[in-house]
């Protein structure tokens, strides 16, 4: 390693634990009360038999935490916790773990709950370690990756907000409004403004707006035997909400396919400017067919994962696996299948496109 | 069901119009690994212990779609081991961080739709959320891998005596390439997923720390960063274990 690596290196250690002593050392910058966790005993433990013959355990603890700030920093608080060896809804805490607190004082001193746990410090240095290996390993390129990816979170929440002010009885276009937004940004970022951009923005556009085309039809016209109601925390009307957000869920996937092929084809153009546009258009499908399969299990695991806890509560509480399934994976498994149709159809959408294009420039070559 | 198999006919007959026997083989890679997801739920639910559970199905997922997914062999036992020593480095991350961020079961967002439920079910909830968050990543790192193996594989094929510092630079070149993608397919995926919570949140009027703080939230975004970190840990393995293969080829 050279000198100037183990420089950088260092700067990036020493940013990391810079990181950690300030979220570790925050709690002046919170209104709620901040508290350490000084003492800890453990009290007694009860054994718990359900009627599905689920045996678990709970268990007291009396803990006694230092407050970091406000009104009654430096003070004292006792508190009981009780927590179950499952841990659904509740956690065991340890000796120096910080906590905020729910206070209230009557006679000066300050009685109170636990009312959170504070994990500032784990996000933010989750972070630091994302930038730190995009850093030490791209160099400032690899930043620039990140810059993409921040700045379509920030119109993603920018389009929540306005989705919440306005209140719109169609709220669906406001986010097939985001999707095209989200396109065009990553698009012109990653490609650049050009004809290539163009024509994978127009592969996309087609593919997912006949892929959504498909699926409204098939939720329309299919039966009604889908739970829009079973969508974790729907404030919006469901089917709606669950729309937005299967366009949103497939955007990626759908130009990570769309950039492959466009790309691709524009090189082989670049490097044989002879190609005859049936064997772009080929080219471009042997691109697809090789990332398809790929593709689509990305979605599926992340759509598919997010279920785990709430399909396994399920399952214990003595639901029958047709109810399982159909309260709590099958939202997962339509967005996935849609969005494997969008998949599916900007492999010949992007082809098509890109094959067409060119076949222009040829003849402009020739003259 | 009648939506549900509706669409997944279209997508099948789509996958073989578009990728004839390759697309079918695709088909057949997301059906069986529907299936691998639903067998490990089941598995968990009836007492096999989670954490476990979830490796042994996730080597299977991971051989399944690289295997199914291309058809080169030589990429794709490269690209397997990579992805299995990057799954066992995420272990190495994920299982302490989870324990230390206590971001298992369920958040108070959640508790209007389990306040039927008893939670005593006797289930290790922490290890639960640890399978969650490494079956999330490995479709992601299984596609970078093979897109960062195919490409070596070119690179080496049409200048087979390449220098160990060219064949690292066209891997942190293809990696770049493909790395922005990729972050847009994990973000969109999971954003987008949770759309209805974002709007739930944003309604709460919720400020900066609670952001910050709450079970939720910074499980989702724990979800993203896992990931994230998995792509980039796989492909400088990918790159690392092609130049070793080729240079020990080269050495003979």
């Amino acid at each position: 390693m050279s000198r100037k690596n183990i420089l950088r290196f260092l700067a990036v250690l020493v940013s990391g634990l810079c990181l950690y002593l300030f979220t570790t050392h925050d709690a002046f910058l919170y209104q709620q009360p901040v508290g350490q966790i000084v003492q800890v005993s453990e009290g007694t433990s009860q054994k718990t038999t359900d009627e599905f013959e689920n045996h678990d355990q709970t268990h007291q603890q009396k803990l006694t935490v230092l407050i970091k700030n406000g009104h009654f920093k430096g003070k004292k608080v006792k508190v009981k916790n009780t927590w179950s060896n499952s841990g659904a809804l509740d956690q065991k805490f340890h000796l120096r773990q910080q906590v905020f607190l729910d206070l209230s004082h009557k006679t000066g001193q300050p009685t109170g709950e636990i009312s959170g746990f504070k994990r500032d410090t784990y996000l933010v240095l989750l972070v630091w370690l994302v930038v730190a290996l995009l850093f030490l390993t791209m160099k400032m390129t690899g930043l620039k990756t990140l810059l993409s990816v921040t700045l379509n979170f920030v119109i993603f929440l920018i389009f929540v907000n306005l989705d919440v002010q306005l209140n719109l009885t169609h709220f669906f276009w406001l986010f097939a409004l985001s999707a095209v937004l989200f396109t065009a940004l990553s698009l012109v970022l990653v490609i650049g403004f050009n004809r290539q951009c163009l024509v994978t923005f127009g592969a996309i556009f087609s593919g997912t707006v006949v892929a959504l085309g498909i699926g409204v039809l098939v939720l329309n016209y299919g039966g009604d035997d889908l739970h829009y109601e079973a969508l974790d925390f729907a404030t919006q009307a469901p089917k709606q909400l669950f729309l937005s957000a299967t366009v949103i869920g497939l955007l990626g996937a759908v130009m990570d396919a769309a950039t492959d092929i466009v790309s691709t084809v524009f090189e082989i153009k670049r490097e044989n400017p002879q190609v005859g546009q049936k064997q772009l258009f080929k080219s471009g499908m042997e691109v697809g067919r090789s990332i398809l399969g790929p593709l689509i299990n990305v979605l599926l695991l992340i759509f598919f994962a997010e279920t785990f806890a709430m399909a396994v509560l399920f399952f214990r509480t003595g639901n029958s696996i047709s109810y399982t399934f159909e309260w709590t994976m099958s939202l997962g498994i339509v967005q996935s299948l849609i969005s494997g149709i969008g998949i599916a159809l900007v492999v010949p959408a992007a082809s098509c496109l890109a094959a067409l294009v060119l076949k222009g420039e040829k003849t402009d070559a020739s003259h | 069901m009648q939506v549900i198999s509706i669409l997944t006919l279209i997508l099948a007959v789509l996958m073989l119009l578009i990728g004839g026997k390759r697309g079918l083989v695709a088909f057949t890679s997301v059906l069986l690994n529907c299936g691998l997801l639903f067998l490990t739920i089941t598995l968990i639910a009836a007492g096999f212990p989670p954490l476990w559970t979830t490796l042994f199905s996730g080597i299977c997922l991971l051989a399944l779609t690289i295997y199914m997914g291309t058809t080169d062999d030589k990429v794709a036992n490269i690209a397997f081991g990579a992805t299995l020593c990057v799954m066992f480095l995420m272990l190495l991350l994920i299982i302490p961080v989870d324990h230390l961020v206590q971001i298992k079961g369920f958040a108070n967002e959640q508790s209007e739709e389990i306040e039927a439920f008893n939670l005593l079910i006797g289930v290790n909830f922490e290890q639960l959320a640890i399978s969650t968050a490494i079956l999330s990543t490995l479709g992601a790192i299984a596609e970078a891998a093979i897109a960062i193996a195919s490409g070596l594989a070119e690179v080496v094929e049409q200048d087979p005596l390449i220098k160990r510092e060219d064949l690292y630079q066209s891997g942190r070149n293809i990696g770049f390439q493909i790395m922005g993608m990729t972050f847009n397919t994990l973000f969109f995926g999971m954003f987008g997923g949770n759309l209805a919570l974002f709007i739930l949140l944003n309604k709460l009027q919720n400020n900066f720390s609670y952001y910050l703080n709450s079970k939720i939230f910074v499980s989702e975004c724990l979800l993203v960063l896992y990931s994230a970190v998995a792509v980039i840990l796989v492909i400088l393995v990918t790159t690392w274990l092609v130049v070793r293969q080729v240079s020990r080829k080269q050495f003979r």
